[in-house]
């Protein structure tokens, strides 16, 4: 790997994000919105019964670290799709550019931006709401990496379908990771799902973490054996994401670069 | 010794044979015309040759490495440009050119940029975005894009297209001229025949994915026996297209001017016709053959076979 041609790809996106409107609202607005529409919400319903503060600690932390995840899987689909829309990747792919390149610089933006998107919430979420999400941040921190682990393999499986099955899925590229949305107890704990919904929940990684994180929030605490069964979960799916996705791209080569564009 | 060497490159898609073992070698410094009519297999071939299509059989060499087990190696001294492919739309000229320098191992990125813009005459829209550009602005930044590694290896496919003639001429004149000092090899497409008869050293012509010749554009015009002759005439013309059609010449009439398709044989005996015939004419011209009729030629070739194709069963 040279770090170069990583820098390179980096490079391409953020100059697109620089100048792209719709990647600025994707990344600043939307957060903002879902932060203010839902804080306000559970702020309004636990005023209803006791233990205000907590309803609306778990859905705003659950807003705030669902972002970590949705970043890390969007600068896989989206900046694909990217390229697609504008015949750009022939432009990567006649050069020395290989595709563990192309994938280590989504990695790298999807943790840049997740820092900065789960930043600005973690702000928005202080100034409306006075909640501190980082306050036991040392804590959080393995969470983190695991949800951004998540928003990885979800974007080389959907970055994947892309590439095998074109623009015609590109609904995807914002859509497929909501569908573990539910099953990851985002904000709610694990017990409110119905028993089918609870098995699923068993073999999503992020289910574990977002459990892992109330306990955090309530009682200070990491509960290591979720960390160590989402983080071996994660790697399971990771590997065959990433098998997925190289052969997807051998597929495109098989038809051919042009033609897929 | 061959720079580059594409050994019975084959590529099916499906049932259809779009390229059927294709043979060709690029020597250093020779510029090569890939030419064929739309559908031949030029583009196809091309791909194979960059590593962005894989044949179904064949392999491809540069420098004597083989492309699939030295990408990385042999991609850092090719580069590539083409008409079917497009620059990011959102970035200005200089990030294209400045995220792309980073793809390639070079010292001085900024100073390369800044370099190439120079050598393209980039200059004044350095910071317009690409979306804001003309066809032909786009065309040179794709160009320029091409050089930014200062390739060993170029494949061009229509770069001169959607052009001014000024600026047309002046990429064909670098290309010349980089050939000239960098030994640069080249493959070239284009659909202006008098520009591959000014810019190639030799030509492949691809038809039904296969290479029906491999010579210089000299000698591939040659083998073309039928001349074009225009005579002005402002009295006669009338006259001069009944007898046209009487002995079945082909011929197409422009204002007052008739221009009269014949073997480069027969010649003489049609002006002597004429004059025998008091068919006077005011001005002639005789156009010899040239590449452009060698491409027609190979051309109605192709149609006809691909209307037969459609039509049996």
């Amino acid at each position: 790997m040279q770090f170069h041609r990583i820098w390179g790809v980096i490079l391409r996106y953020n100059y697109l994000f620089k100048h792209s409107l719709d990647r600025q609202v994707d990344a600043f607005y939307w957060p903002t919105v879902d932060l203010v529409l839902w804080g306000i919400t559970s702020t309004y319903i636990a005023s209803q019964g006791p233990n205000a503060n907590l309803a609306v600690l778990m859905v705003v932390s659950g807003i705030v670290l669902w972002i970590v995840l949705w970043r890390g899987q969007y600068e896989f689909t989206v900046n694909i799709l990217e390229d697609v829309w504008n015949k750009n990747l022939i432009n990567m792919f006649v050069s020395p550019l290989k595709l563990s390149e192309w994938i280590a610089a989504f990695s790298t933006l999807g943790f840049v931006k997740a820092i900065i998107s789960t930043g600005f919430a973690s702000l928005i979420a202080l100034l409306l709401y006075h909640i501190k999400i980082f306050a036991n941040g040392l804590l959080l921190l393995p969470l983190l990496f695991l949800l951004l682990m998540t928003g990885w393999w979800v974007g080389l499986f959907v970055g994947g379908m892309i590439m095998r099955f074109g623009t015609k899925v590109q609904n995807f590229a914002w859509s497929m990771v909501f569908i573990i949305a539910p099953f990851s107890a985002v904000y709610y704990p694990l017990t409110a799902l119905p028993n089918w919904a609870q098995k699923i929940a068993f073999i999503v990684p992020s289910s574990y973490v977002f459990e892992a994180a109330r306990q955090v929030f309530v009682e200070n605490m990491l509960d290591w054996n979720k960390v160590i069964i989402a983080f071996s979960l994660n790697i399971l799916y990771l590997v065959l994401a990433l098998m997925f996705f190289k052969s997807s791209f051998k597929k495109v080569l098989d038809r051919g670069l042009v033609k897929f564009q | 010794m061959h720079i580059l060497q594409a050994k019975n490159l084959t590529k099916r898609f499906g049932k259809f044979l779009a390229v059927d073992d294709v043979s060709l070698s690029l020597k250093e410094g020779e510029i090569l015309g890939l030419l064929g009519p739309n559908g031949a297999g030029k583009t196809t071939t091309i791909q194979m040759i960059l590593g962005i299509l894989t044949p179904s059989a064949g392999e491809v060499f540069y420098f004597g490495k083989n492309l699939s087990s030295h990408r990385e190696e042999i991609l850092e001294q090719v580069n590539f440009s083409s008409t079917y492919t497009n620059l990011p739309w959102d970035l200005t000229v200089r990030e294209c050119l400045s995220f792309v320098s980073y793809l390639y191992v070079i010292d001085d990125r900024q100073a390369r940029v800044k370099k190439i813009s120079e050598l393209f005459l980039l200059d004044q829209i350095l910071d317009k975005k690409i979306s804001q550009l003309s066809a032909g602005q786009i065309t040179r930044v794709d160009v320029a894009k091409s050089f930014i590694n200062f390739p060993k290896v170029l494949l061009l496919d229509e770069p001169t297209a959607s052009l001014d003639p000024d600026v047309a001429d002046y990429i064909r004149k670098f290309l010349l001229e980089d050939r000239q000092k960098f030994k640069t090899s080249i493959i070239f497409t284009s659909h202006n025949m008098a520009e591959v008869e000014e810019v190639c050293d030799r030509v492949v012509f691809i038809n039904h994915g296969k290479i029906v010749a491999d010579d210089t554009p000299e000698n591939l015009a040659k083998t073309i026996k039928t001349a074009h002759v225009q005579l002005l005439s402002l009295k006669n013309l009338d006259r001069i297209i009944e007898y046209c059609n009487k002995v079945n010449l082909e011929n197409k009439i422009e204002g007052k001017r008739i221009t009269i398709t014949t073997s480069e044989k027969q010649i003489p005996s049609l002006l002597q016709d004429l004059s025998s015939q008091n068919l006077g004419f005011e001005e002639i011209s005789i156009e010899k053959p040239s590449l452009e009729d060698y491409f027609l030629e190979q051309a109605k070739g192709f149609n006809r076979a691909s209307k037969k194709s459609v039509t049996s069963p």
